[in-house]
């Protein structure tokens, strides 16, 4: 015998799905590298470099960062308008730092590169904002 | 034979006062310091002669400027280190100087942390032609990774940009 509410379960597993597929619009990998090169203490050289994984990238989601994301930008547009606060995640993510210095006849000149190896990066694109999270 | 004998004599007292005064003209020693490189041996692997310290006040001050921060199993350091940028010569506003010099005084910030941590290679050359130095050459460098410094303030003043940032580290990111 059926019961009133027979496909209960079915509904909510459909409804489940819509609301968790609306919730999580878009998630891709991105591969992203940075690098800048200061030389004299004066800033010479600054790169970020931004590119969709063409292959799926390998392990887990750590230390995300949350942006809002209210015109549904791409992440190129996302980053531009939150450079300074991505800059400062990728920071305290860890870059790799070169300092060289020489001392010729009592004159000095130093260069120091920071960079970013290239990291693949897990991003999802909510409704309203977005997650990005390397993946280690 | 009177003669000879006084000679024999003479010659004899002469050379045991030789002896005598010959003896303190070896360095003298005044301390001797036992080191063991890896803190865990019985005997003593190697040991330091210091000679006699002319300055006792010198001698005294050396143990307090050998003393630094170890870093103990139960214990955190915390390193702080003040970075210094300035910014090109060609920008087009006083917000993109700050912002410029900012981001070099970070990477000087993040050099001095690695240079505390890790330490510095330093290399040195000197030329010296007919008796002359004719060049002179120190190289330094490091390289590291540095995750988790914090920037703790930022100043900006007369083009010059400081950024003053710490570090805290625990033993357990050195374990093996």
């Amino acid at each position: 015998m059926r019961s009133r509410d027979g496909n209960h379960s079915f509904t909510l597993a459909i409804c489940s799905v819509t609301l968790f597929s609306s919730l999580a619009l878009q998630a891709s990998e991105y591969l992203i590298s940075y690098r800048y090169l200061i030389k004299d203490a004066t800033l010479f050289n600054e790169t970020f470099y931004i590119s969709k994984a063409m292959q799926k990238c390998q392990g887990t989601p750590s230390k995300p960062i949350y942006l809002d994301n209210p015109k549904h930008q791409n992440l190129k547009d996302l980053l531009s308008a939150y450079d300074s606060e991505f800059i400062e995640y990728i920071h305290k993510l860890g870059l790799h730092v070169e300092h060289k210095d020489i001392t010729t006849n009592f004159k000095n000149s130093s260069t120091t590169v920071l960079t970013l190896k290239t990291t693949c990066f897990k991003v999802d694109f909510n409704e309203n904002f977005a997650i990005i999270a390397p993946l280690k | 034979m009177k003669y000879s004998l006084l000679l024999v004599a003479l010659l004899s007292s002469s050379s045991l006062f030789g002896a005598n005064k010959a003896a303190p003209t070896e360095p003298a020693v005044s301390n001797i310091t036992v080191v063991c490189p890896t803190g865990s041996c019985n005997k003593p692997t190697e040991v330091v002669a210091e000679k006699a310290c002319p300055n006792p006040k010198a001698h005294k001050e050396m143990p307090a400027a050998a003393q630094e921060e170890v870093l103990m199993e139960d214990a955190n350091i915390r390193i702080s280190v003040t970075g210094q940028g300035v910014a090109p010569m060609n920008t087009s506003s006083p917000a993109q100087a700050y912002a410029l010099a900012k981001r070099a005084a970070t990477a000087d910030a993040y050099r001095l942390i690695a240079e505390k941590v890790k330490g510095v290679r330093i290399d040195g050359e000197d030329t010296i032609q007919n008796m002359m130095v004719k060049r002179s050459t120190v190289r330094t460098s490091v390289r590291a990774m540095v995750r988790n410094a914090n920037v703790v303030e930022t100043t900006f003043k007369e083009g010059l940009c400081e950024v003053e940032m710490e570090i805290t580290l625990s033993h357990s990111q050195f374990a093996q």
